[in-house]
């Protein structure tokens, strides 16, 4: 080994050759490189000029460092360099102690540890000494001495534990050996993951070894990673991924359910410093609640599993109110106080729309395995029916009592009602409103911490009989029963006392109104199959057998003989009486995991023992030869390349670099600008402030320069325009691409049609429909009217027009109709009769208005449907008649050029955007005397 | 091989290019007239108008009939004017005879970095414009060894079909022939030959008393040697290497040797009564037709014993 490097030379004599290098520097230098060849016709006038002293220009030193870096790698090549040699532990007769670390954070680089476990004792046999192999997760086993040959039997016997081990334990063993011993060799066979109790172990090892030699083999293995914390949360499933070293590392967790196939796969990353990650699963709440095994892809350790039972699972649960107008105040509504308690462990499925009976019946038809009915009064005879077969099938019905409940009469509850409820505090009241006092200890509450601070101000009284004591769940300070629960068949029905809104009661706002909600659904089935178990057989049962256990490489296995059956309410994590793995009935599994919820694994720091340090050389020797002299063939080759370009001169060299460079910046550029631009992405807020800050109209950009720079300037013409004329003081037009850019914030957006141009992406024309359905107006202009063939159809003949019907193919468009007389939009602020731009011949289209039968229509000045027509189609090119250069100059030429035809076009422009701002609030009938009186009619 | 082939394919070129530049060339100087002094009566008659009577065209004066004439040389239309019989004497007018010698040898294909042209362009370019506007001026241009002397119009043309039919070896000096008197030779080379070969060549122009005119064309990096390193130098026409082992430290050698080189050429044709100039191709190639022009056009009585340097002197 060379100072720390795992590098050793098999003929470290040859390396006497590198003293050769200078000599060879000297020869390099003097030699001088190949003439350039030139032509020269005056070449006979150079043979009489008597020679000058010969000596050669100098070969540039880069080009000798080049090839002395050549030499250098041969020479280093022919001593055999050899990376990672065996690692070799001894030097004296002591047995060798091996300590081993077979937990489950060993797993993952298990075959790495055996091997130099296995080369140590073969070291130990070559040395004819004793071995005494201490696997640290058995305390009880005795340490005892070996013969190298049963000590590597020994060895293959040893497999991972499942469960996290504690070192400290076995050191007793440790210490009784080594002091019968006496002098002894001790190695430690280290995973470097800390579980617990891993600087007590490192401090109570450093006393018992006392003097004695002692080596750590850490870091070399791949570092172990763990999964904790399963979580199947609202939106996704998440799971926390851990590990004990730094560095940027990612990776795979893959969802398996029961049948052992695969759901999904999530990735994960650790930034540099991170020892903790997390990898999430956007999967159907169906899916997640299918998935039973969460693994990292890749890691084979049982911590790298991570089990999941029916607790994971998400429960759909339907809440059904019997109040009407609960909407209006939702902070009064009791659906609201049963959300917000449900959402974190289940999915809340409200039926606030139709009457209660209809919503439970749909509910009963999703099989859905709770559902929660929120004073809910009678019911009719069959839903009734229907409810005692579901929960007779495992359904869970829990009933909030409140002002209809306390009047029905019904057998949906676990007790025998009194009619009427209790009012306590009230002004004829003696008593005080009451404390939640107890749970039952055998109800499912058990357990729970009783808060004091619940008030209860009415409720809904049980008939005292023999059985409500044990119907009664919770109980209030004067023993009447706050919530009560009985099982009927395979399912539950019980009842709060009081309502699920904080008029009776504050329960439904405390933290644990949440807690016995979870309750209560961790008892529903799982599963709406009928049949399906509902969770109290679980609770039923004291002590469940293990299943299926996993064994440390996290591979399912038959349960091990020491595996011990484990109460049913067992959170803990996996240890060698419970070995992580399944337990209970194979239809309702309960999972132990290797580690709890709430673990966290650190690095091991053994940086406190008097130690020598070894690393696990995972790999095996490598013969650096093979690298040296092709990383010598690609100098030369250099080299010669170097030479080469020397001889056609050193001009041509700096020639080929500059364009070498020219074509790298062209590289770069045009990958620049092929990526996408990061501003856009930035600017995407900026535009939406910028666009709605102030109103603005829009144009679409085609990517036509001309039509872009005429369209903008005649855009920026009619906002001017606007400005002069009407209140709306517009702030500058904005170009939008529609297959990017949002468009929501534009009342119109002016389209102007390219011919033959390609038609936009579906996802552009997708938010174009969008936009146009939510009330967005789309003006398009085809800008070709004067090339429109003469005849019946020919303005539809038009290439701007096959393009525009080319683009409208695929958007949802209202039927059209040419601008009637009396549409709203000639009268919206100008009074127009036809629509001109650029050229007057053109028609406008708009959305055909509904036909009005009655009498009167045809006497109404203005008519305007219901809305603004979503889409308005000309030809007559109106930003071309809008725009003007900068000078104030018109920039185009009208046809046929009437002296008052640009201002017509602008006051097109002002009654469109005005019809897209008002929509038909000029057809209004107010407006008609005024509209009539201007009209002359 | 190859390098012939591309030898004579990139003379192919430089005549093509040639051929359109010296056209314009040409076209942009005034006519090309000789002095006719020391053209002797018999030669061919030509367009120079030789300030005496004589055989041609335009009118030079009336003289008195002599008795003796034939009787159909008096112009009855003046003689029945008075009563004395006269005799129309047109000028005498003369052809002059020009041999261009470009020098098409590789050793002309060279071009260095800075040049515009290589040699053989140049000297193509200048031979062309010449031969045009010495046609264009009533002379007769030819090449020796290669197109008779013309006056036709298309000269460039026919010189340049000349030069790409032409098969034979290209040598440096032109061929050895004997030029009439009265001729005039105008010899367009980088003048590379070692001394005893432009000795030998100027004696066979000169001994018929012919005059004319030496242009070296050569290239920027044959006047300062802008070379430096390990160089090694061949002769293009393949008569031999040499290798400089610090070509910068040849540079100042080289310069003195060149004009020694120049001065022994220019010995030689003062000796003769020459025309030897140097021209450089950095320069533009007007210069150069400047020069030659004003050359055969200025008196060569006055300007004899001088040498009138074109570009870049040396």
């Amino acid at each position: 080994m060379i100072a720390g490097l795992p590098l050793t030379f098999a003929q470290p004599l040859l390396l006497l050759g590198l003293l050769s290098l200078p000599v060879l520097w000297w020869l390099l230098r003097v030699m001088p490189p190949r003439p350039r060849r030139i032509e020269f016709p005056p070449t006979r006038l150079l043979f009489d000029i008597k020679p000058k002293e010969e000596t050669p220009s100098r070969t540039p030193w880069w080009l000798t460092a080049l090839r002395l870096a050549a030499a250098a790698l041969v020479i280093l090549a022919a001593a055999g360099p050899i990376w990672n040699p065996q690692t070799a532990v001894g030097g004296s007769n002591a047995p060798l102690v091996i300590l081993l670390d077979d937990g489950w954070s060993a797993a993952a680089s298990w075959d790495t540890r055996i091997k130099a476990a296995d080369e140590l004792i073969a070291n130990a046999e070559n040395d004819r000494r004793g071995v005494a192999l201490v696997p640290l997760s058995e305390p009880a086993r005795d340490v005892t001495l070996m013969p190298a040959g049963t000590a590597r039997v020994a060895l293959r016997q040893i497999a991972p534990k499942p469960y996290s081990i504690d070192r400290v334990d076995t050191l007793g063993a440790l210490d009784r050996f080594l002091k019968t011993t006496g002098d002894a060799e001790i190695t430690w066979l280290s995973d470097g993951v800390d579980t617990g109790r891993g600087a007590e172990f490192v401090e109570n090892l450093g006393k018992t070894i006392g003097d004695r030699k002692l080596t750590v083999f850490e870091g070399g293995a791949a570092p172990a990673q763990a999964l904790v914390a399963a979580e199947n949360a609202a939106a996704k499933m998440t799971v926390k991924v851990l590990r004990t070293t730094g560095g940027a590392a990612a990776g795979v967790v893959r969802a398996i359910d029961a049948k052992g196939s695969p759901i999904g796969e999530a990735r994960y990353a650790f930034g540099m410093q991170d020892r903790e990650s997390e990898a999430a699963f956007d999967l159907p709440v169906e899916l997640r609640n299918d998935i039973s095994r969460l693994e990292i892809s890749g890691e084979r350790s049982a911590g790298a599993v991570q089990l999941l039972d029916k607790r994971w699972r998400r429960r759909a649960v339907g809440v059904v109110t019997g109040a009407t107008s609960d909407t209006a105040q939702p902070l009064l509504a009791s659906t609201f106080y049963l959300t917000r308690a449900l959402s974190p462990f289940a999915d809340v499925r409200l039926g606030d729309r139709g009457a209660a009976q209809q919503v439970i019946a749909q509910f009963l038809d999703q099989r859905l395995p709770m559902i929660v009915l929120a004073d809910v009064g009678t019911l009719s005879p069959e839903i009734r029916e229907r409810l005692n077969a579901w929960i007779d099938q495992g359904g869970v019905l829990v009933r909030f009592a409140g002002p209809r409940l306390a009047q029905a009469d019904d057998d949906l509850v676990p007790v025998k009602l009194r009619r009427g409820g209790r009012i306590l505090g009230g002004s004829l009241t003696w008593e005080k409103p009451q404390h939640l006092a107890s749970f039952a200890a055998d109800g499912p509450f058990a357990g729970l911490a009783v808060p004091k601070d619940i008030t209860v101000n009415r409720q809904v009284l049980a008939e005292p009989d023999a059985v409500l004591a044990t119907k009664t769940w919770a109980s209030l300070e004067d023993g009447t029963p706050l919530v009560t629960g009985e099982h009927r068949g395979r399912g539950i029905v019980s009842l709060f006392h009081v309502g699920a809104d904080s008029r009776w009661s504050d329960l439904p706002m405390s933290g644990s109104f949440v807690e016995m909600l979870r309750r209560l659904v961790d008892m529903s089935g799982y599963t709406s199959k009928p049949g399906a178990g509902v969770a109290s057989e679980a609770t039923n049962v004291e002590t469940v057998a293990p299943l299926r256990t996993l064994d440390g490489f996290g591979a399912f296995g038959p349960p091990p003989s020491t595996a011990k059956p484990m109460p049913a309410d067992y959170r803990d994590r996996g240890t060698s009486e419970h070995p992580p793995g399944f337990y209970g009935p194979a239809d309702g599994p309960i999972a132990v995991n290797t580690l709890a919820s709430a673990d966290r694994i650190a690095p091991l720091d053994t940086s406190s023992l008097r130690a020598q340090r070894a690393s696990y050389t995972n790999a095996e020797p490598r013969d650096l030869r093979g690298i040296l002299l092709s990383s010598s063939l690609v100098l030369f080759l250099i080299d010669a390349v170097v030479v080469a370009m020397l001889g056609a001169g050193l001009a041509a060299l700096w020639r080929r670099r500059t364009a070498t460079a020219a074509v790298l910046l062209a590289l770069i550029l045009s990958a620049a600008s092929i990526a996408p631009s990061p501003t856009r992405a930035q600017g995407n807020d900026e535009f939406a402030i910028k666009s709605v800050s102030q109103t603005r109209l829009a144009y679409v950009v085609t990517g036509n320069a001309d039509v872009d720079s005429i369209v903008k300037a005649g855009m920026t013409g009619l906002t001017l325009f606007l400005a002069q004329r009407t209140a709306l003081e517009a702030g500058d037009p904005v170009g939008v691409d529609p297959a990017r850019d949002e468009l929501a914030f534009f009342p119109l957006i002016y389209w102007p049609v390219v011919p033959g141009a390609p038609k936009p992406p579906q996802d552009a024309i997708n938010r174009i429909d969008a936009y146009m359905k939510q009330g967005g107006t789309v003006l398009f202009d085809t800008r070709d009217a004067v090339e429109a063939p003469p005849g019946e159809n020919g303005a539809s003949q038009t290439p701007g027009m096959r393009t525009l019907r080319e683009i409208l193919s695929s958007l949802d468009v209202p039927e059209l109709e040419p601008v009637p007389r009396e549409h709203v939009l000639t009268k919206t602020f100008y009074l127009l009769r036809d629509f001109p731009g650029r050229f007057n011949s053109g028609q406008t289209w708009v959305e055909t208005l509904p036909r009005e039968d009655d009498d009167d229509a045809a006497s109404r000045p203005a008519r305007g449907g219901d809305g603004v027509s979503p889409i308005i189609i000309t030809s007559n090119d109106l930003a071309g008649a809008w725009a003007h250069r900068p000078d104030g100059q018109p920039m185009l030429p009208l046809t046929p050029g009437e002296p008052r035809q640009r201002e017509f076009a602008f006051r097109s422009g002002v009654n469109i955007v005005m019809y897209t701002l008002t929509g038909n609030y000029k057809a209004d009938q107010v407006h008609a005397p005024a509209l009539i009186e201007r009209l002359g009619q | 091989m190859a390098a012939e082939t591309s030898h004579e394919t990139r003379e192919i070129l430089a005549i093509r290019r040639a051929d359109g530049e010296s056209r314009t060339l040409a076209a942009s100087l005034p006519r090309l007239v000789l002095e006719a002094r020391r053209i002797a009566a018999n030669v061919i008659h030509g367009l120079h108008g030789r300030r005496r009577a004589g055989a041609g065209e335009s009118f030079w004066q009336y003289r008195r009939f002599v008795s003796g004439e034939p009787s159909q040389n008096v112009d009855w239309r003046r003689s029945a004017r008075d009563d004395h019989l006269y005799v129309r004497e047109q000028e005498w007018e003369a052809a002059h005879t020009v041999w261009l010698w470009p020098d098409r040898s590789p050793s002309m294909v060279f071009a260095s970095k800075g040049a515009r042209d290589s040699k053989l362009e140049r000297g193509l370019i200048v031979t062309f414009a010449l031969a045009e506007l010495l046609v264009s001026g009533g002379e007769r241009v030819g090449i020796p060894g290669l197109m008779n002397p013309t006056a036709s119009r298309n000269v460039i043309d026919k010189m340049a079909q000349a030069m790409l039919h032409d098969d034979a070896v290209r040598a440096s000096l032109p061929p050895s022939f004997v030029p009439s008197a009265l001729a005039e030779i105008v010899v367009l080379s980088d003048f590379w030959s070692p001394m005893s070969e432009i000795r030998t060549m100027l004696a066979g122009l000169s001994s018929s008393g012919a005059h004319g005119t030496l242009i070296q064309v050569v290239d920027p990096a044959e006047e300062t040697f802008p070379y430096a390193g390990r160089v090694e130098f061949v002769e293009p026409e393949g008569f031999g290497v040499i290798t400089a082992g610090r070509a910068e430290s040849w540079a100042s050698d080289y310069v003195t040797r060149v004009a020694l080189h120049r001065d022994e050429i220019r010995s030689e044709t003062n000796k003769l009564d020459w025309l030897f100039s140097t021209h450089t191709t950095s320069r533009s190639a007007a210069e150069l037709l400047l020069f030659l022009h004003s050359g055969m056009m200025v008196a060569k009585g006055t300007a004899r014993g001088s040498t009138v340097k074109a570009g870049r002197s040396a």
